[in-house]
């Protein structure tokens, strides 16, 4: 096994059954949205549920990546949404309100189920932020124990102490860790216990299997300029962890806030809500467009009243009367430095001053720990980690999140979290090399909303009230969407998700296309690009180990030289007779497979049955009044005169078989599971007067739905006829085929290969609710009554007889016995040889 | 008063000099007709023509206002396709009397063949005597008087219009029903017969459609697809594509219908390149002056033929498929590019006509929207046989998009899920349409190149019949080709590769000697220039676009054409959804398309070292799969497949 064989396994293992990762499929575009949210979102997908009112689903797309999913849709800072696609035209759908829509709906009412522990090996989580949690999160719904180890008095990190309550009411908080709790019943919280002081990393090592530090960025960074040692300068995040903790200082007239990021605009709009507090200034030292506070921050902060000094940079501070007087320097775009951004330049001569009574200093966070610093695992601000490994320098200890990789946002936290999981429980598996973390895209491919107004809605905008009445109290600055406006909002998306490739059309193809049709005709250097790219060859989609199979056969259609027969109305005959009129039936459709299933399953499948008229093979009959055709295994029951017939398994081997009809018109059938015992078996059968040769596509037929195994085995269907021509006795037996009849359309391919009916197995399986589980089995659930399971049975009956039909009638014929080889054409070498037929445009 | 003696004169003069006496307003009398073809056909002037004698196929069809008598009897198709204006037939007609008549009055005094007012709109057919099998079958409105016996199977299929019978009911057809009539219909038609001096003093018995098979009775959660190419071939054998399918089927219990195309991988023009090495790219500088690529398509039997400035049309899509302004915009970018655009099934709006100049009219076997009005005005004509997406089937479309004025284009009742017939009622094999073609021609003044729509089948046989039958050009479809509904299996699994449906067309004109005697435009899964070089040097004459020209106006390609709330406004009849597409900027979207193909074609064509778009052959090709190897014979050289890029970087 490879290295990369072994971490797909893994990866594989960490997706939930249920929700295949579209992300393999070349043809599955995720939507630019989801791409861009770092814990992969299914926006689109909720925001059409929401279109729809389907909040219930809408909560589980947005939950189902997301544990802080309340939390996110109050302060994510969504990058989602610069990614919108409409944020070109008249701005990006407001997915995070969206979210905050759907959460304030049904948050509180709607709770994952529990997911038991089921692992031996525990985990211990150091620091409760949104890193940890969602690691925490992860292991535990992988069926881990998780210890959390948490310093403080609650859960939660800087989204509890860093994020003022006007942004998010500690009830949301409350409301995202309730929820986590109870879907994590092997999680066991440790508050108050600090790393080094309350407990060592070396007791968390005994204790566990693998230790996580998700420690953060806790401590401000400090100016580093003369003077900021005064008791006037603090630095941001220590302010909002004071007044997250209940305090409400009385602040000086005038408050500077230095720096541009999220904590700076928390800062200053705290600060403007405390009493005493008349004028907050914040200086950056870059301009408007490189301030990396998020847009909805900086808005909101201007609309309150906070002023904004850009190009400025603090270069000492000093005590001028009763004031401190921050002196600056003007600063202008230099070079772009590493991240791109234009770095300030100082401007000569432009030193001035600004009077304050108080200055916060937001320019930054550092996580620090003596303990781990003292173990040398420590870099100057933050736990030395390898972001391809998320391994710190000890093996058995993981590290992620703003004290791992350096201050962030919560969704990038939450990123870190789930990508600490993966290697986690990699490493817990023993896997030794994984495949790379990525996010997976999910889609519920949930259908475009149809709101004709989708073009023309203007963004939706809740309403904002800023510093509200009563300022101190911290009342939330805006509200949540009522209905109207949340529907509006969520028919504006345009649902890229929803691009639906095909072989011919593929994204790729269509984005072409699409280049072609808004490039300038005259602009020739585009032209050769694209040309250029057209000319690059597919990849063969017929490789040489693809199997032969039915889906490679197609039909050839009457036109000119043969009448169509109308398949919407004319009729077809689709009746079928076996053993020589001996037993006629209306459809050449048995049923088999149903032996071991469960009771109810079995009762409701016989009722389609007979509904539809089918008849079943199997060791047992599935009902009294459906008829039965008995399959007789080696050593197993004795044929039964209550058998309409008795087909005697030879499986891979031929023996003779002595068989005698027990009433007059009972059917006598052999059935062979390999094509290599065919010449012996055929004129076996011939000579001791078989009505019926049972042709055992799957392999396996009379152990569970052997089917399940692949592609059919269809040579053996080929070889049976080549026999039966060579001894032009053509017509004196039936051939009956069982394996991977999925569709009329596959029925009417095996028909017109010479096989006078078809054995329906796990089709039926699926139809009747069965699920197919990671061991080829069928299982069933009690999620069906038993009238909506015998109505699929006869549907699918239906269905299957009308494709048949219809394929009949496309080729000329008017009835579907008629139909022949040469009416089939092979669109793959591997299928023309297993089948004989031509590849189609060779004959 | 004039009078022909078709004697001397023969048939395809005669019908000019009716025409130009209709217009002058003299009537006409023949003598000696003869039971020739074709007689009077594409007449539409307030005039009446009598006929001397007896007529042979399709007298009076094609025809508006005009009055004809005909003293004796009457060959197949009387009245075909009549607008108003009245036929009487003093003795019996043959079969298909009355066929898609859309308002005309037809008299027979004497009996009528089998399905007679087969695919009729409107009108009144009337037989005095006896009538055969299946009369009125597959009519949408109208009515059908038949005094005599209504033979066997009366009314089958017929989706609207009433059929009064006067003698015996021998069989009811399927989904047709006893109806009451009332006084004031059976009023109307004694009002009828006194206008036309038929004495008949009986009762009648109705006959209406019984509406179990206008409509799907299920109806299929709308859901978005899931790209089928994923697991064709590819994934597991029971893949979720197939498991869904069965679920939906066992839900439903018929087959399921969606629209767009073929999703699978298939044996492509993609697994073919070029033999040569084409020269770096950058450094072709406006191939377009270098290489001639004008082209002449339909020619051949003396009509004024298509003139495209490239091998290059717009593949036949129906107005109703997609809404008005995307074939508005189609129709646009195909003048801008100096190309020819097609109807499809259904009828030709003058949106339509007006923005095209070059716009052939398609006719299909229900006889949507066909009228000689509009054939008139149309620069070809073409008879659909099938199409690539689902060869042997009628157009789908479904109730949602059948709306009031969309069905009053196509003459049909508003609201049913409109399966089209999958036959024509008078082209039931080779010979048929060699009359067909003819009368087409006769209607037309033999001015407009005539072209066969074929699906991709037997197209080593039906090829040569389309010869042989005199058509100007073929139309040949892979089953790579795109549709607005269709059963989901169709799709996949009816038809051949369009590859292979072009060697299989070569081969077919080969063996009886005829190759490039017949021109070909290849179709279905063509997405760009590339493959149209390609195509070309297979040996067709010229490629048509269509799926592509779609998505480069704006299509999404979520796969649900055959809803009808196409969310850009293209495939929709909904006012409301229609709006969001706006024909002036998309037709310049498609246009940019249409002039990025011609660029490719004319700098693969300089590449490869030709100034003419005709010199390209199959020496220029070679295949890079053992599948397309086999299929095209072309050599295998899978050793191409990696080339340095073709383009230095800017």
């Amino acid at each position: 096994m490879t290295a990369k064989d072994n971490g797909g396994a893994s990866k594989k293992m960490l997706l939930p059954a249920e929700l295949p990762d579209d992300t393999g499929d070349l043809h599955f575009v995720p939507a630019p949205c989801q791409v861009a949210c770092p814990v992969g979102t299914d926006a689109p997908s909720y925001i059409g549920f929401i279109w729809e009112g389907k909040f219930a689903e809408a909560f589980e797309a947005i939950t189902a990546t997301n544990p802080f999913s309340s939390i996110c849709g109050r302060v994510c800072d969504a990058p989602c949404e610069p990614a919108c696609r409409r944020v070109q035209a008249d701005g990006a759908v407001q997915i995070r309100n969206l979210k905050r829509f759907v959460m304030d709906e049904v948050g509180n009412t709607l709770d994952p189920p529990p997911i038991p522990v089921t692992q031996k090996e525990t985990i211990a989580v150091v620091g409760s932020g949104p890193a940890g949690l969602v690691a925490a999160h992860d292991l535990s719904t992988a069926g881990y124990e998780v210890h959390v180890y948490e310093m403080t008095d609650r859960l939660g990190g800087l989204m509890i102490w860093g994020i003022p309550a006007f942004r998010l009411p500690p009830g949301i908080i409350v409301e995202d860790i309730e929820r986590l709790t109870k879907r994590c019943p092997g999680l066991e919280i440790h508050l108050n216990t600090a790393l080094g002081d309350d407990i060592t990393l070396e007791e968390l090592k005994d204790r566990h299997d693998a230790v996580v530090l998700a420690i953060g960025s806790w401590w401000g960074k400090t100016m580093g300029i003369p003077g900021d040692d005064d008791s006037r300068v603090i630095d941001g995040v220590q302010f909002l962890r004071d007044v997250n903790d209940g305090a409400r200082p009385e602040m000086p007239e005038t408050v500077v806030v230095v720096g541009g990021g999220d904590v700076a605009m928390d800062a200053c709009r705290v600060a403007k809500r405390l009493p005493g507090c008349k004028d907050v200034k914040v200086i950056y030292r870059r301009g408007p467009d490189e301030i990396p506070a998020r847009a909805i921050e900086l808005e909101g902060a201007i609309k309150e009243g906070i002023e904004f000094i850009y190009h400025t940079q603090q270069v000492s501070l000093a005590t001028k009367g009763n004031h401190l007087s921050l002196t600056c320097i003007k600063t202008e775009s230099g070079e772009p430095d590493e991240d791109g951004r234009r770095s300030p330049v100082n401007v000569p001569g432009s030193e001035h001053e600004i009077e304050c009574g108080m200055v916060i200093a937001s320019i930054g966070q550092q996580g620090i720990c003596a303990h781990l610093d003292e173990k040398g695992m420590m870099l100057s601000d933050r736990v030395r980690t390898d972001w391809d490994t998320m391994l710190t320098d000890d093996p058995k200890v993981f590290a992620c999140g703003d004290g791992a990789f350096g201050g962030s946002t919560i969704v990038m936290a939450m990123h870190h979290g789930q990508r600490v999981a993966y290697y986690v429980k990699a490493f817990l598996e023993g896997h030794k090399n994984p495949m790379p973390y990525r996010q997976p895209y999910r889609t519920r491919r949930v259908p475009l909303a149809q709101d004709l107004e989708w073009e023309k809605l203007p963004v939706q905008e809740p309403d904002f009230h800023g510093l509200g009445e009563k300022p101190i109290e911290f009342p939330e600055i805006e509200d949540t969407y009522p209905w109207t406006e949340a529907r509006d909002e969520a028919a504006r998306c345009y649902r890229c998700d929803a691009e639906t490739g095909t072989a011919d059309y593929s994204v790729r193809h269509r984005e072409d296309i699409f280049a072609m049709a808004r490039t300038n005709p005259l602009d020739e250097k585009a032209h050769a690009a694209m040309l250029a790219r057209r000319l690059e060859p597919r990849s063969n989609p017929f490789p040489e180990d693809r199997l032969a199979t039915l889906d490679d056969l197609t039909f050839l259609p009457a036109n000119l030289t043969r009448l169509v027969i109308d398949p919407y109305r004319e009729a077809c005959r689709i009746d079928t007779e076996l053993g020589a009129g001996r037993f006629t039936m209306t459809a050449p459709f048995l049923a088999t497979g149903f032996d071991d299933a469960p009771d109810q399953v079995r009762r409701a499948v016989a009722e389609g049955l007979r509904t539809g008229g089918c008849p079943y093979v199997g060791v047992r009959p599935i009902a009294e009044d459906v008829p039965w055709l008995q399959l007789v295994l080696p050593g197993q029951i004795a044929p039964s005169a209550d058998a309409t017939a008795q087909i005697h398994a030879l499986g891979h081997q031929f023996r003779p078989v002595e068989a005698t009809r027990l009433t007059d018109d009972q059917l006598l059938g052999l059935s062979v599971s390999s094509p290599d015992v065919l010449e012996e078996t055929i004129p076996f059968a011939l000579e001791n007067g078989f009505d019926m040769l049972l042709l055992d596509g799957s392999r396996g037929l009379g152990t569970p739905w052997a089917e399940l195994s692949g592609e059919p085995d269809l040579t053996i269907l080929r070889d049976a006829v080549t026999i039966l021509r060579r001894l032009r006795r053509e017509e004196e037996i039936d051939l009956v085929f069982f394996g991977g009849v999925r569709s009329g359309t596959d029925t009417a391919k095996l028909i017109a290969m010479g096989s006078m009916a078809v054995i329906l197995g796990v089709i039926l399986g699926l139809a009747v609710g069965g699920e197919i589980n990671a061991n080829h089995e069928m299982q069933f659930a009690a999620d069906r009554s038993d009238a909506e399971r015998a109505e699929a049975v006869a549907n699918i009956l239906t269905a299957s007889a009308q494709e048949a039909s219809m394929m009949a009638r496309c080729t000329g014929k008017t009835n579907l016995h008629n139909v022949e080889p040469e009416d089939l054409r092979a669109i793959s070498k591997a299928t023309a040889e297993a089948t004989g037929i031509p590849l189609a445009g060779t004959l | 008063m004039v009078q022909i003696d078709l004697a001397e004169v023969p048939v395809r003069q005669a019908n000019e000099l009716i025409r130009e006496y209709g217009a002058q307003g003299e009537d006409i009398d023949i003598v000696n007709p003869d039971a020739r073809h074709h007689i009077g056909v594409g007449l539409t002037d307030p005039v009446t023509v009598r006929l001397h004698g007896s007529a042979g196929y399709f007298c009076a069809g094609l025809t508006d206002a005009a009055r004809f008598e005909v003293e004796s009897n009457v060959g197949w198709g009387l009245g075909d396709n009549m607008y108003t204006g009245s036929v009487v037939v003093g003795g019996n007609a043959s079969a298909i009397a009355g066929v898609a008549i859309r308002g005309a009055d037809i008299v027979i005094r004497g009996n009528m063949g089998s399905r007679a007012g087969q695919v009729m709109k409107a009108g009144t057919l009337l037989c005095g005597g006896n009538a055969n099998f299946m009369a009125g079958y597959l009519m949408y409105g109208g009515r059908i008087v038949i005094l005599g016996d209504s033979g066997e199977r009366v009314g089958e299929d017929m989706a609207g219009g009433e059929i009064y019978v006067g003698g015996k009911i021998q069989s009811l057809g399927s989904d047709a029903k006893m109806g009451d009539s009332e006084g004031a219909e059976i009023d109307d038609i004694r009002e009828f017969l006194d206008r036309y001096e038929i004495s008949y003093k009986g009762d009648f018995q109705k006959i209406v459609n019984e509406g179990k098979k206008l409509h799907y009775k299920t109806s299929e959660q709308q859901m978005r697809s899931i790209p089928f190419v994923a697991f064709s071939g590819k994934s597991d054998y029971w893949n979720p594509k197939i498991q869904e399918d069965i679920h939906i089927k066992s839900q439903i219990g018929r087959y399921r219908v969606r629209g767009y195309g073929g999703a699978r991988e298939l044996p492509h023009l993609s697994d073919i390149t070029f033999a040569r090495e084409i020269a770096n790219l950058n450094e072709i500088s406006d191939p377009v002056s270098k290489v001639e690529m004008h082209t002449l398509i339909g020619g051949k039997h003396g009509a004024q033929p298509l003139d495209l400035t490239m091998p290059v049309m717009i593949a036949p899509m129906s107005y109703g498929a997609l809404s008005r302004s995307t074939k508005q915009a189609v129709g646009m970018a195909s003048s801008l590019a100096g190309i020819a655009e097609n109807t499809g099934e259904g009828g030709m709006s003058d949106a339509q006509r007006g923005a095209a100049k070059q716009l052939i009219f398609q006719m299909l076997g229900g006889r949507l929207g066909w009228n000689i009005h509009d054939m008139k005005r149309a620069n070809g004509l073409e008879i659909y046989i099938s199409q690539g997406a689902k060869p042997g089937f009628g157009g789908q479309l479904m109730a949602k998009k059948v709306t009031k004025e969309l069905a009053e284009i196509r003459g049909i009742p508003a609201g049913i899920d409109l399966r089209s017939p999958s036959r024509h009622p008078d082209i039931l094999g080779g010979d048929d349409l060699l009359i067909k073609v003819e009368e087409m021609r006769e209607a037309t003044g033999y001015k407009l190149p005539v072209s066969v729509k074929l699906g991709a089948g037997r197209i080593r046989d039906d090829i040569k019949i389309a010869f042989k039958d005199g058509f100007d050009f073929v139309e040949l479809d892979g089953m790579q080709g795109s549709t607005g509904a269709g059963g989901a299996e169709v799709m996949e699994y009816v038809g051949i590769p369009t590859i292979s449906a072009i060697m299989d067309a070569l081969d077919g004109l080969a063996e009886i000697d005829a190759l490039g005697d017949i021109q070909i435009i290849l179709m279905g899964g063509l997405r760009d220039g590339v493959d149209a070089v390609k195509s070309l040097c297979l040996g067709a004459d010229a490629v048509a676009f269509g799926n592509a020209t779609i998505v480069a106006g704006g299509c999404i390609s979520c796969m649900q054409c055959h809803v009808g709330q196409c969310v850009t406004g293209i495939a929709t009849q909904d006012p409301e959804h229609e709006k969001r597409y706006r024909p002036e900027i998309e037709a310049h979207n498609i246009h940019r398309f249409l002039e990025s193909v011609r660029w490719q074609i004319a700098a693969l064509t300089h590449a490869l070292g030709y100034d003419n778009v005709k010199s390209l052959n199959r020496d220029d090709l070679v295949a890079l799969t053992p599948e397309a190897a086999a299929i095209t014979r072309l050599p295998y050289r899978p050793d191409l497949r990696e080339r340095p890029s073709l383009v230095e970087a800017v």
